[in-house]
Order: C-alpha cells, then structure tokens, then sequence
C-alpha cells in the first residue's frame, strides 16, 4: 500500500513535469527576445507578482501571434523569462544572476523594496536595466542609474490626489492608515509629508496593522474618533483594502477613504460590496472613458488567457510596451544599455493603451533628477457597483 | 571512530578540492556564472543553518535564528555606514552581539522546552522585525542601502584580502570568503560535538534532569550552545548584507527562521553536516526547478514530502544508516 | 470601553476555534502542524466555491466545507504523517513534513482558486448601534454566535461521546489508552480529521467577513501557534483561554495604544514572550509540553 501511494506521487509529479515542459515550448520561427520578470508569484504576496506576469504574458503571446516584433531589420518573438523570488530579497538577487546568466538585458520588477535594492549590485554588474515597482528614490537617483520605476510613485500620486479633494471636495483633515511592513510605512511617510506640504490636518498617522489582521475593527475604531475628512490606507494590499473599507463604513465613518495603489474592482465587489462605492485609488488606463481599443482587445485576451481579468494589470501593462519601443527607436540597445539610456532622454511615441494623443515617454526628472520613470498616465479612479469610473488623469513629470 | 580516520581524511580532502578548486572550474568550463550566487547563499545559509542544528543538539527547537540573522545583519550595516568601519572588522562584532543578545534573551527562554521554546524563538523572529521597523538607528521601515562593498584587509602592509570595489569578479571573491567561513565553521562544529563539551550537550538532548543530577551545569552548556548559536546566524546576515549591499527589516523573516530549522531536519538531525546538505538541496532544489514556472512550488513542495516520506531521518541517514557512528 | 471587550469577545471566538484544531493534533500526535492556517484557507475557498460561486445556502456550505476538511485532514494523516512518525527516530522530524505540507496546500490553492482575495455577499445585512458605545454588524454577531455554537459542540463531542472519551484518554496518555483497547491508528485519523475540520470551519464562517486569500494561511498558522502557547500545548480549555486572551490583548491593546502605532505588536509579542519565561508550560499546560 505504502509503495503504491508513494509510486502514485512520483508519476503525478512526472506527468506534471512533463505537461509543464511540453506548454512551455513554443514554435519559434523567428529570433528569440528574452524578456526577464522577478518577482513574487507563490506563497502570501502572490497577487503582486502574478497581474505583473501575466499581463506580460499576454503582450508577448499576442506579439508573437501577430508576427513578432521587428526591431531594427530582424523580427523577433518575445519570450517572458520569470523567476519566482517568493518576496525574499536573497532569492531576487539569485533571479537576477539567472537572468544575466541568459544573457537578458531587460528585466521588470521586483515588486518590493527590498527586493529592487538588493538586486542593485548585480543588475548594473551586468548591465541590465530593470523596472522595478518599488518607490524607494536611492534606487532612481544618481549614482544609481540602471532601475527605472515602472509605475506612478505613491509621492507624485497622493499630493495629486489630496490636492483634488481638497480643492473639490473640500477636505481639511486627513488621517492615515498602514500595514506594519516597510513598503506601506514608507508610503505612509510619503503621503503625510504631501499632505502636510497641502495644508492639510494631520488627524492621525500613527495606526499600524499586521498583514494577517482578520478583524479591523479594533484597528480603526481610534482612527475612526479623530472623524477625519479623508482616510487614507497608505500602501494597502488589494486583500486588505475591502476589509478595512468595510470596517470602517460599519463603524459609520461618512468621509472619503483612498489609496495611492491599484485595486481590482472584482475584489472590492466580493470583499466590500456596495460599502465600497466611492473608494478612490490609483489605475491604469481601462476605465472606458479613456482606454482604447487596443487596451481593450488586451483586456479580452487576458481575460481568455488566465480565465479572469485582473485590474492591478491596468498599470502593468506599460513596462513590456516601454522596453519594446525603445528597442525599437534604438535597435543597438537589444545588447547595450547605455545605448539605452541614451535613448531615453528623448524617447517618445505615442500610448496605444489611452485615446487621444497621450505619449510614451520617460519623466521623473521632478523627483529624481534624471529621466528614470515610465510616463504611465496617473489616472485616478473611484469605485461604483463593481466598477471603476476616472475620476482624473494627470501626469507626473 | 578511529578506523574511519583516513576515510575520513580522503572525504575532507574530497571536499575541499571540489568546494575551492572543481566547483570552480566545473562553473568556467560550463559558463554558469549564476551558480556562484546560488552556492554563496547555500554556503552563508548553511552556516546559520549550522547554529540551530546546534541547539537541536541539545534538545531545543530553535526557530528564532531570523532573528539573529537580521540583527547581525543591521549591527554590519550600522557599523560599516554610520561608523565607517571595515567591514572585515564588523563581521566578528555582529556575530559577538548577537551571541550577546543570546545571553541575554537565552538566560529566561532557555528554561522553556519542546514546542514552548519552539514558539518562543519564532516570536522572536517577528519581534526583531518589528524593533527594526521602530528603532531610529536602523532607519525604520527605509532600510539601509548603498552599503559600500567590503574594502581591502591587510596586516602589517600584508593585503590578506584586496578590496571587493576594485575586484573585476567580486562573486567569485565572495564565493571564496562564504566558504572559507563554512568550513571554519563545520570544522568547529565537528570538533565541538565530539569534545566533551559535545558529549555534555548530548546528555542535554537525552534528558536535563539526569545531566544535572550527575553535576552537569545545564543552565551554562545550554546558554554557550545558543550564544555560539546566535553568533553563526549574526555571521550570515551580516555577510548577506554585504553582497546584497541593503538590508530592511524584511531581509530575514519568518520563513527564513522556518527555512533554517528545515534544512537541520532535511539534512537530518544527527549528523553535524546535515544542516549543510540540507541548504544545499532545499535552497538549490528551488533555483533548479525555475524551469517549470508555475508549477514551481507544487513540485517542489511534492518531492520534499517524498523526501520526508523516504527519508524521514534526514538526507544523511541513507548513507550512515548502517554505521552507528554519530547518529543519537 | 464596552466596544473593546465586544472585539475582544468577537476576535476570541474565532482565534479560539482555530486554536481547537491545532491543539487537538498537537495533543494526540504531537505533531505541530504548520499546515494548519492553510487549512483554513482551503475552508475558506471551499465555502467561497458552494456559497459564493455556486449559489447554494450558507449553511450548506458550511456543512460541505467541514466534510471535505474532515476528508483531506483524514487522508493527510493516513498517507503522511503516520509512515513518517512510524520510522523518524526524533517525533520534530514531522515539522519539516507539516511544512512541506503547507507548501503544497498552497501552490494547490494557488493554482486551483486563483492568486485573487475572495469574498462572498453578506449573510446579514444592517448594523447594530448601541449609541455609538458598541458598533457591531450582525453578520459579525451571527458568526461569532456560530463560532461559540461550535465550540460548545467541539466540547459537548469531546466529553459525552464514545469517540470523545477516547480521543481524550488518547490525548492523556497514549501508552495507557492502547493498553485500554484504544485503536491509536483510527483515533489519530478521527482527531485529525477533526482539527482540520475545525480550521475548515473558521475558514468558512470568516468568509463572509474577511474574505479570503492565499497569504492567509502562514500568519495564521502562526498566530494559532502563539494562543495555543499562551494555553498550554495540547490542552482543550487552554486553547479557548488562549484564542480569547489573544483576543483581548489585541483589542485593549489596539484601543490603548494606538497613538504609539508601530509598537503595539511589539509590546504584545515582547509581553508574551516575559509572560512564558515566567510560566513556561502556558496557562494550563502540563510542564514541558
């Protein structure tokens, strides 16, 4: 019985071995470009990671369905090399000595602090540029030149927003809210800053929770006294955010609740139903009023792809696009970075993911003082009955 | 124990070559230069690893190692940063602190055992974390980055070792040093357990109660044991810190304490170099099966059961199960 | 004040449950089981797929949930843990079994449910408001009300049923309950069966309050660890006093010392661990567990 059962495991591990390898190759008429992702796509912060890969893998399948892309005079498929660093920050530095051991110039993510600082070292050893989405500014900042944020930082996109409400809603005070774990107590910091610089009252920004809080009540109920005009969840997790909405409506808080991080309408509406309407956060381009037809074939492919769509990919769509182009306006650049950086600096063409005549373009030259961010349009979003309507668009420079 | 001397001596001499010469050549000749990282980290981890196989040894279950690992990790940072010392300099001192911290937090929670002691240790992997996102020194929840790369070491004008920024292949360098450290610290850990000290802490193992009527002091044996403990796992981090050149409070987590209690019970319990064949498999197990993308985990997560499933006395108790030798 | 101890009641009864089932493995098998909170997030997922997904009635769900925990908390014990307990030399050996188990029940979940937080629809709609002093939703009473209900069953089973009677002279002593006639392999299977079951459940009735996802299960297991410690390992009612102390430490100390933020947790896990230094066997547990 005993070596049946184990005799059982080993051919199901076998069998699913092989199914894995066998998906994994594709036909491949043309010349492959390797494309690198580290990032977290197992265990707790899965999420992060997985939207991230995904809609990778959904630019690259609809690519190469399409013919490829045609840098310079060759036309290339695109291949999504992943590695999965299970949020550790010592196993994103392996992934990244994978991806120059492949000889990938090109890598996004990873999706947390530590992470893109401890890959550092090894990505401008071996020239390659990655995207990471983590806001620490060292990591942008000159002597640092091979990370480029691939999303909005959370301290161009609070003062936006606080600045909005302020002005149209008429918000005076403001409180914040935030996971114990260095990214969301970073952005914490971020937006009271902003919001100080506004004028805003700073009701309370000391509140802290541990990620595994499975009843927020007690969390907010102090927040919830001060009676702030704007609660702000600095940094919340798309698993967090319906809970703490929930609670906080329940304890009868009537003002606005926002975050700087992107969320998925799908979530808010199992999570927090219609006690979510009116929650403000950030997005990509995919609110009707804005997204164009591609970004909606997009959408349609994902969703046939992985079965269901996920918002936070609204935003993740951009750094394959990025990467494609510039190697596209500079083909040298497949092989060399610094050609790349080069490029850079006057890099733009049009966004094929927005209507009208918004650019692809890199910025951050406010906050970083070189051009080491991806213009993603900040278009900021409020939730109603299970979706999500823009509220605006602004850009960061 | 005797009459396996010389085999003994030929499998030291195996293994040396192979670490500081074959391993080498084998990643020239074949290109992967990535293994480099990946066997640094089998050779730092396994030397944390090798702590809390130590506090096995007597008897304790020691999830707390992440612990020391980040706080050795943070007392190099600071050092090296703040204070601008070298870093070869910070390197003993993080592992003395930590031994230090040992002392201290041991002297009450060492008198809890089984599962309590178990517990203990792994609150306090989580309460480190917590205290370095609250302490200002360590600058909070930032972290601390752009921490230089080791410099040079040199005694009387001698350059024992030459300053990493200025290294065309620095993970080679590190490489070196990251072994050496291991077999520094298995060749004491070897000479420890088979001292009378080590016979000392194996009477711990087998019950304290009858160690201590016979005169053993149990309450110093236990406490050294956790301070040497301590000081290993101070050791790794710090050395991580170096190549990772930041650390933030998530650098060494829960699931790091978890992972380091795991490679002693895959390698297997009773054998001193258990610890470093079970990082070895755990830690380069997953980075091979990077191949199957999503299926990743459930593979990996699988043949670990069928590990345990076959070996449940660890990796180790294939080859020794006839000898009686080390085993308990 | 009044509000505290109602979190404090509400958070106890589920943090207690879960302790249950951890505890009742720990006791019969010794096997600290790591695998425990990613038990409850299958529970939880279950009822998502028969409540959320597929339409039938919540307590139905329920109900399918507690038996498909029962099944996969039966066949883990049967095809895992007993070969390796049966041939480890030291009983720690089952951590790394207990940890490779949570492993795989997460890249299960993860490929069969999805990386997404689930939740499903209120049960109950509508908040109970004593003058702004205790604030309460009633789907949070109803399941708090559930939790207790099957606590008290959990006990009721435990003490007035063959299978109970057994399973706690098991836990007592195992060597004397063979002599008894006690079938330990049967026994062991029913006891984990049952704490899977329990995990199963919390998992399901915290479902339609905190929803769900992956992440859960490790902080889970973790935290159902701390209470059992503050308890006693293995033993029935220092779970429960461990799951409410818990608790209430987290309510008072949420509600006292918020403004200090960040260190909350950290007095609370520094407390706990002075608290064992002081008492190293838990509040009730036998010394040396």
């Amino acid at each position: 019985m005993h070596r049946k059962a184990l005799l059982k495991a080993v051919s199901i591990v076998a069998i699913l071995a092989c199914s894995a390898l066998i998906s994994s190759t594709g036909f491949a008429a043309n010349k492959v470009l390797k494309i690198g992702f580290v990032g977290v796509t197992s265990g707790p912060a899965a999420a992060w990671g997985i939207s991230n890969v995904r809609s990778m893998q959904t630019r690259a399948k609809w690519i190469n369905e399409t013919g490829g892309v045609k840098i310079g005079d060759t036309t290339y498929d695109v291949e999504i090399v992943t590695f999965d660093d299970q949020k550790d920050p010592k196993r994103a530095i392996a992934g990244m000595e994978k991806m120059a051991q492949e000889g990938i110039h090109y890598v996004v993510g990873p999706n947390v602090d530590d992470g893109a600082a401890a890959v550092r070292p090894v990505a401008e050893r071996n020239g390659i540029i990655y995207f990471p989405y983590a806001f620490p500014k060292e990591l942008y900042t000159k002597p640092a030149s091979n990370a480029v944020l691939g999303m909005v930082a959370s301290y161009q996109s609070g003062p936006a927003i606080y600045k909005y409400l302020k002005e149209t809603k008429g918000v005076k005070s403001i409180a914040f809210v935030s996971a114990n774990e260095s990214d969301p107590l970073s952005q914490r910091e971020g937006g009271i800053a902003a919001a100080k610089a506004l004028g805003l009252d700073v009701v309370s920004s000391n509140v802290t929770f541990q990620v595994d809080t499975i009843d927020f009540t007690p969390v907010l109920t102090p927040v919830m006294r001060t009676k702030p005009d704007l609660l702000v969840l600095s940094g919340v997790s798309p698993a967090n955010a319906p809970q703490l909405i929930r609670s906080a409506r329940e304890l009868g808080f009537q003002g606005l609740i926002s975050t700087e991080t992107a969320q998925d309408a799908t979530v808010l509406k199992e999570g927090a139903g219609d006690l979510a309407n009116g929650f403000i956060s950030v997005g990509g381009a995919s609110t009707p009023e804005i997204s164009s037809d591609m970004m909606a074939e997009f959408v349609d492919r994902y969703t046939k792809m992985f079965g269901e769509y996920n918002d936070e990919s609204n935003t993740k769509v951009y750094a394959l696009e990025y990467i494609l182009e510039t190697l596209k306006v500079n083909p040298a650049a497949i092989t060399d970075v610094e050609e790349f950086k080069k490029t850079m600096d006057t890099f733009e063409v049009a966004n094929p993911y927005m209507k009208g005549d918004a650019k692809l373009k890199y910025v951050g030259t406010t906050s970083f003082g070189q051009k080491r961010q991806l213009m993603v349009p900040l278009v900021v979003n409020v939730y109603k009955d299970g979706k999500f309507e823009t509220l605006f668009v602004a850009e960061v420079d | 124990m005797n009459t396996f001397k010389i085999n003994q001596l030929i499998g030291v001499a195996i293994f040396l070559f192979s670490v500081f010469v074959a391993v080498p050549y084998a990643i020239a000749a074949s290109g992967r230069w990535d293994f480099y990282y990946t066997l640094t980290s089998v050779a730092l981890l396994s030397i944390a690893s090798a702590g809390v196989w130590l506090t096995f040894y007597i008897g304790r279950i020691n999830i707390g190692q992440g612990a020391f690992a980040l706080i050795g990790g943070y007392v190099s940072a600071i050092l090296v940063t703040k204070a601008g010392l070298s870093f070869w300099l910070t390197l003993p001192l993080a592992g003395l602190f930590c031994a230090f911290i040992a002392v201290l937090i041991g002297l009450p929670i060492l008198r809890l055992r089984g599962v309590y002691f178990a517990m203990v240790t792994l609150v306090l992997t989580e309460v480190s974390r917590l205290t370095m996102l609250a302490l200002p020194i360590t600058n909070g929840a930032k972290g601390i980055v752009s921490i230089p790369l080791p410099g040079a070491l040199s005694i009387f004008g001698l350059t024992l070792i030459p300053d990493f920024s200025m290294l065309k292949n620095d993970k080679l360098a590190f490489y070196y040093v990251a072994c050496v450290l291991m077999v520094i610290c298995f060749a004491g850990m070897y000479r420890l357990v088979n001292s009378r000290f080590g016979h000392l802490c194996r009477s711990l193992q087998q019950n304290e109660e009858l160690a201590s009527s016979i005169g053993v002091n149990i309450a110093y044996l236990r406490i050294v044991v956790f301070a040497i403990s301590s000081f290993l796992g101070g050791i790794g981090g710090a050395m991580f810190v170096a190549i990772s050149q930041s650390i933030y409070p998530s650098s060494f987590q829960v699931s790091d304490s978890i992972n380091f209690m795991l490679n002693c019970f895959l390698g297997g319990l009773g054998y001193v170099f258990g610890p470093m064949l079970g990082t070895l498999t755990l830690y380069f197990g997953w980075s091979l099966l990077f191949e199957l993308g999503k299926y990743q985990l459930l593979i990996y997560s699988s043949l670990l059961i069928f590990l345990m499933l076959v070996l449940p006395n660890g990796l180790l108790s294939i080859r020794f199960s006839k000898m009686k030798g080390v085993q308990k | 004040m009044e509000q505290v101890i109602v979190n404090a009641l509400y958070l106890g009864s589920q943090y207690a449950m879960i302790a249950l089932g951890l505890t009742l493995i720990f006791a019969l098998m010794n096997v600290l089981n790591f695998a425990h909170g990613q038990m409850y997030v299958l529970g939880g997922f279950v009822t998502y797929t028969i409540y959320g997904r597929l339409g039938f009635p919540f307590i139905v769900a329920l109900l399918g949930t507690a038996v498909t925990l029962a099944i996969v908390g039966a066949l883990i014990e049967y095809f895992l843990f007993r070969p390796v307990i049966r041939r480890s030399v030291r009983e720690e050996s089952t951590m790394l079994l207990a940890a490779g188990i949570a492993f795989l029940l997460d890249a299960v979940i993860l490929l069969v449910f999805g990386e997404k937080q689930r939740g499903v629809p209120k049960i109950l709609d509508g908040v109970f408001n004593w003058d702004f002093r205790i604030i309460l939703p009633y789907d949070r009473i109803l399941v708090c009300v559930l939790a207790i209900m099957s606590i008290a069953g959990f006990i009721a089973f435990m003490q007035f049923t063959k299978t109970g009677r057994a399973l706690r002279a098991f836990a007592q002593d195992r060597v004397a309950a063979e002599l008894m006639g006690v079938n330990v392999d049967r026994y062991s299977m029913i006891g984990f069966a049952l704490g899977a079951m329990l995990a199963g459940l919390v998992g399901g009735l915290l479902v339609t309050i905190t929803g769900v996802n992956l992440g859960m299960g490790g902080p889970v297991s973790i935290k159902a660890f701390m209470m059992v410690m503050i308890g006693g390992a293995g033993v029935i009612s220092g779970a429960i006093a461990g799951g409410f102390i818990l608790g209430a430490l987290e309510a008072v100390g949420l509600a006292v010392l918020s403004q200090y933020g960040d260190i909350t947790y950290l007095l609370i896990f520094a407390s706990l661990m002075v608290f064992l230094s002081f008492r190293p066997q838990g509040l009730m547990g036998k010394p040396w567990g």
